[in-house]
């Protein structure tokens, strides 16, 4: 499938999520640059204040994101470790995988994922759920820090005044002294709607797309999230119980969002938005006010499937074939990646490779072995020296 | 002669007393479920990873936190340098955590606080956790107040304590899944800030040693709901004078007899008692004062009103046995058997709570359950209590079920009676098994609404708009059940002024005889206590 709009697109138009009135594919993923600019080469430390102030930052945020950085002092540094926990993720998931989940330099203006987020392909699904998902886990793990300090107790009854009056912080002691406040979550998935979802209005089929991506990889956060509970009745008894949820690894988002991945749905537009007559009660109507811009329904392609749920994936079309370069797309090739002889998988030879044939190779590496941990920064390991055959793509 | 109120009160009044005190538990439980907020709140709190500088690591007025002047140089566990030694490291947790820009701090209504170690521990293929190791942790813990300088912490308590790692690993994750780690509680709330830090000293060489890769150290916090309490002490404040009052009308009532009390009495005078000291309102001192024993305090109240109540329920069902010798007064003595088994449950829960929650006095971090020989006799003592909840039980059951036969059997005697009599008595063996079967009903209740509880978490949603708070109703709800169990208790059972018109029956010659020869049987103490007793003493004695 043909993107006419994807040639318009060039690196001038680098600041032009600001005014850009082009049909172009999500406007709202600049900020994942954000997960290259809080690397050590760029900043040494973290801290609050130095990121804003960063100018290569700076360019990659909407005026609305710029706005929700200053307001909450601190959360600039938990989305760039979001997205670069993200990043990591999802290179770690599609490590045996033709299409690596490979990153460009980070340069200003061009997306870090390159140029495969124009196509509403599979692959452009994963990354918009995971990155959601990092910001997500990000935000909610640095409430728990005390990192991030205008974290909100119950995000639902107070929304987002964007200057709080006295009485408002009151109110808010006075609820916290009254029912205490925990779940951190909250704050985190509202605060990823947002900061991720700024600039997707839902309007186009393909930002309809990235939304409902967005909001299944926050959903992926939350559904893993762990209960944890302690006892505290007459000695200790079970009649007092009081439950907590934990934080999930990401590593266990990132599982259940490959998953998704691996069963992803192809959508089209429902009938609704294409001026048909609403046919079922939970039609949508045609103007969504911008609240209910997490309401719509998507049709699956093929009528015979199940309508996509809030958790699974979908993608628009088939994903571009990763074995041979291709400057347009930005996908590199598979050639010189390593592939396992044995498998039958995506990451055998075979299929990795695409048929090119390998190369099989002899080494000798040296590595760690049997190690033992000790607290806090000593691994003591042996050294093994093993003999590994290594198989290249041609 | 006289016989107890529930024996002389017409049905309708009994009717309107049954429906006031109905309507009295609702409100218990409606304003637990919809004034209330849940019993306890849980807040997690993530260790921030700060570098010690300091070259004297035993220092104890120098601390570390994230927030406010002086905050410490935080680093990252991912990337160390060699250079870091790991009494260098200090996981600091600053409690409570601020939230819409807002510096929270603990309110006094929030009376306890009790923290939860959750360990993260990063798999690495070549390395091996042990499922079961020991982890050697250095806490201290710290307390600010409102206007204190941000940089000022004051020691509150430190202590070097041994726990037991639990983590195991399904196949390839990246984490190992810990169990969480009891750390320490605080009975009293007394400060504004408290701050935590934990280091995991090496002292020796196999300290700390199988813990594996730690990556992060969580922290969750719990602590009682400001307004839980508010709610809870306001039930009280209101049951203590109730209680109280109806226990001096009581108690007058009784001394306005000739006699002597009887045991029963006795027992309902106790019980109001340990109500009372139950319901005492206590928790308005720990607003002024600092007060780390209330949980231990909290644990005896409710121990003695439970003794109390399962003794009770003993000699109620003891004394409506139709024992053989009439003669003899009835005594605690008599019972000793059946009462060891309370006795026995209670000394065994009071020195396990003395144990742990005693011990927590003077250290907070301390638990009976680390040690293996503090498990054993924890777990020991704690199985004796159940071994004695166990037979207290058989006893019981086994009672009431000679009660009912024997009240069957003597009903058999009944149709010989005079029809006036009869109906008389069959009303007091109606209410007699009315209040049986309310004490099991309100036993059931507790059963049930307890398992209820444990099985469905959280809230409950009957309607988009209501929203039930299903524990803190169920608190609320069992608590004045009992108060209002007991209540009608020492209402119905107090001594009643009403005469029986016996003139009524003069007609009847049969009735007059047996009306002399019940009159006479009974030995002239007895001539007070309750009419069903004497009535089924006589009823023996056909």
């Amino acid at each position: 499938m043909k993107c006419p709009w994807l040639f318009v697109f060039t690196v001038l138009c680098m600041r032009c999520e600001a005014g850009g009135n082009k049909p172009r594919r999500g406007r709202g993923s600049m900020w994942w640059g954000i997960a290259k600019a809080g690397e050590p080469n760029n900043l040494s430390p973290i801290s609050p204040g130095v990121l804003y102030m960063d100018p290569a930052v700076h360019a990659t945020l909407r005026r609305k994101q710029r706005r929700l950085a200053r307001e909450n002092p601190g959360v600039l540094a938990a989305v760039a470790k979001g997205a670069s926990m993200a990043v990591t993720e999802c290179q770690h998931q599609f490590k045996y995988r033709r299409w690596n989940c490979s990153t460009r330099n980070f340069l200003r203006g061009k997306n870090l994922f390159g140029k495969i987020v124009d196509r509403g392909c599979r692959e452009t699904a994963f990354i918009y759920a995971i990155t959601s998902a990092g910001v997500t886990h990000a935000v909610a793990r640095a409430c728990a820090e005390g990192s991030i300090e205008s974290c909100t107790c119950d995000y639902s009854h107070v929304d987002r005044a964007p200057h709080r009056s006295r009485a408002a912080a009151a109110a808010n002691v006075r609820v916290w002294k009254w029912g205490g406040c925990s779940d951190n979550i909250g704050f985190g998935f509202r605060f990823s709607r947002e900061f991720v979802d700024t600039g997707e209005r839902g309007k186009t089929l393909r930002e309809k797309m990235n939304l409902h991506n967005n909001e299944a990889g926050r959903a992926h956060v939350q559904t893993e999230m762990r209960q944890e509970c302690k006892c505290h009745g007459m000695s200790g008894s079970c009649t007092v119980k009081t439950c907590w949820m934990r934080l999930p690894s990401f590593r266990s988002v990132g599982d259940a969002l490959k998953d998704r991945f691996d069963g992803a749905s192809r959508v089209m537009m429902p009938n609704t938005d294409l001026e048909v007559p609403a046919q079922s009660n939970d039609a949508v109507p045609h103007r969504v006010p911008r609240k209910d811009r997490y309401k719509f329904k998507l049709r699956p392609h093929n009528p015979d499937h199940k309508y996509p749920g809030n958790k699974d994936l979908v993608y628009l079309e088939s994903s571009p074939g990763f074995c041979e370069k291709n400057p347009r797309l930005g996908i590199p090739g598979t050639h010189g990646r390593a592939c396992n002889d044995t498998s039958i998988g995506v990451d055998g030879c075979d299929l990795m490779c695409c048929g090119r044939g390998y190369k099989t190779e002899t080494i000798f590496v040296v590595e760690r072995c049997n190690c033992t941990f000790h607290w806090c920064c000593e691994v003591k390991c042996k050294t093994c020296r093993t003999e590994k055959v290594v198989h290249t793509c041609l | 002669m006289t016989g107890t109120i529930i024996e002389n009160l017409s049905g309708r009044k009994l009717a309107v007393l049954m429906t006031f005190l109905l309507l009295c538990q609702i409100t218990c439980f409606l304003i637990g479920g919809l004034v209330a907020p849940t019993p306890a709140n849980a807040n997690s709190i993530l260790g921030t990873v700060c570098q010690d500088t300091s070259t004297v690591k035993n220092d104890t007025t120098k601390w570390f936190y994230n927030r406010g002047r002086g905050s410490c140089k935080s680093i990252n566990l991912e990337d160390l340098h060699q250079d870091i030694s790991e009494a260098d490291i200090v996981f600091a947790f600053q409690m409570p955590i601020p939230r819409d820009s807002n510096t929270l701090d603990y309110s006094r209504w929030q009376q306890n606080l009790i923290g939860v170690l959750q360990f993260e521990i990063k798999y690495h293929s070549q390395m091996e956790v042990k499922p079961r190791s020991v982890v050697t942790i250095d806490a201290r813990l710290a307390y600010q107040n409102k206007g204190d300088p941000e940089d000022e912490w004051k020691l509150y308590t430190q202590s070097i304590e041994k726990r037991h790692l639990d983590c195991y690993i399904h196949n390839d994750e990246y984490l190992y899944n810990c169990s969480a780690i009891p750390l320490f509680e605080l009975g009293s709330l007394y400060h504004d800030f408290y701050l935590l830090n934990v280091r995991l000293p090496v002292d020796t060489p196999d300290m700390n040693t199988n813990i594996g890769h730690l990556q992060d150290l969580w922290l969750t916090v719990i602590h009682q709901n400001g307004g839980f309490t508010m709610v809870w002490v306001s039930l009280k404040t209101v049951f203590f004078p109730c209680i109280i009052a109806i226990l001096v009308w009581f108690w007058r009532r009784i001394h306005m007899l000739q006699r002597k009390p009887v045991l029963l009495e006795k027992m309902l005078l106790c019980l109001g008692l340990a109500l009372c000291l139950l319901n005492m309102p206590l928790e308005y001192l720990t607003l002024h004062f600092d007060l780390p024993f209330m949980l231990l305090l909290g644990d005896i109240r409710q121990g003695v009103f439970y003794a109390m109540l399962f003794s009770f329920w003993l000699i109620f069902a003891g004394e409506h046995m139709l024992i053989q010798d009439i003669s003899a007064q009835s005594s605690l003595k008599q019972y000793w058997r059946h009462l060891s088994a309370v006795a026995m449950g209670c000394i065994s829960l009071f020195i396990f709570d003395m144990c742990e929650r005693g011990v927590q006095l003077r250290n907070p971090f301390y638990s009976i359950w680390v040690t293996d020989i503090g498990t054993n006799l924890a777990l020991t003592f704690i199985i004796l209590a159940g071994i004695s909840t166990g037979v207290y039980f058989l006893f019981l059951c086994y009672m009431v079920w000679q009660v009912f036969k024997n009240i069957s059997n003597k009903r058999q005697t009944l149709p010989t009676m005079c029809s006036v009599r009869r109906l008389h008595y069959e009303g007091i063996i109606y209410r007699f098994k009315f209040l049986m079967l309310a004490t099991l009903l309100c036993a059931a209740l507790t059963v049930i609404g307890f398992i209820l509880g444990q099985v469905a978490e959280g809230q409950w949603k009957w309607d988009e708009n209501i929203e039930i708070e299903y524990t803190s109703a169920f608190f609320t709800g069992v608590y004045g059940m009992w108060n209002i169990y007991i209540f009608a208790l020492l209402v119905l059972y107090a001594p009643s002024h009403k005469r029986w018109a016996v003139t009524e029956n003069t007609s009847d010659t049969q009735n007059l005889s047996e009306e002399i020869e019940f009159n006479g049987i009974p030995s002239e103490t007895s001539s007070e206590i309750s009419s069903l007793t004497s009535y089924i003493r006589k009823v023996n004695i056909d």
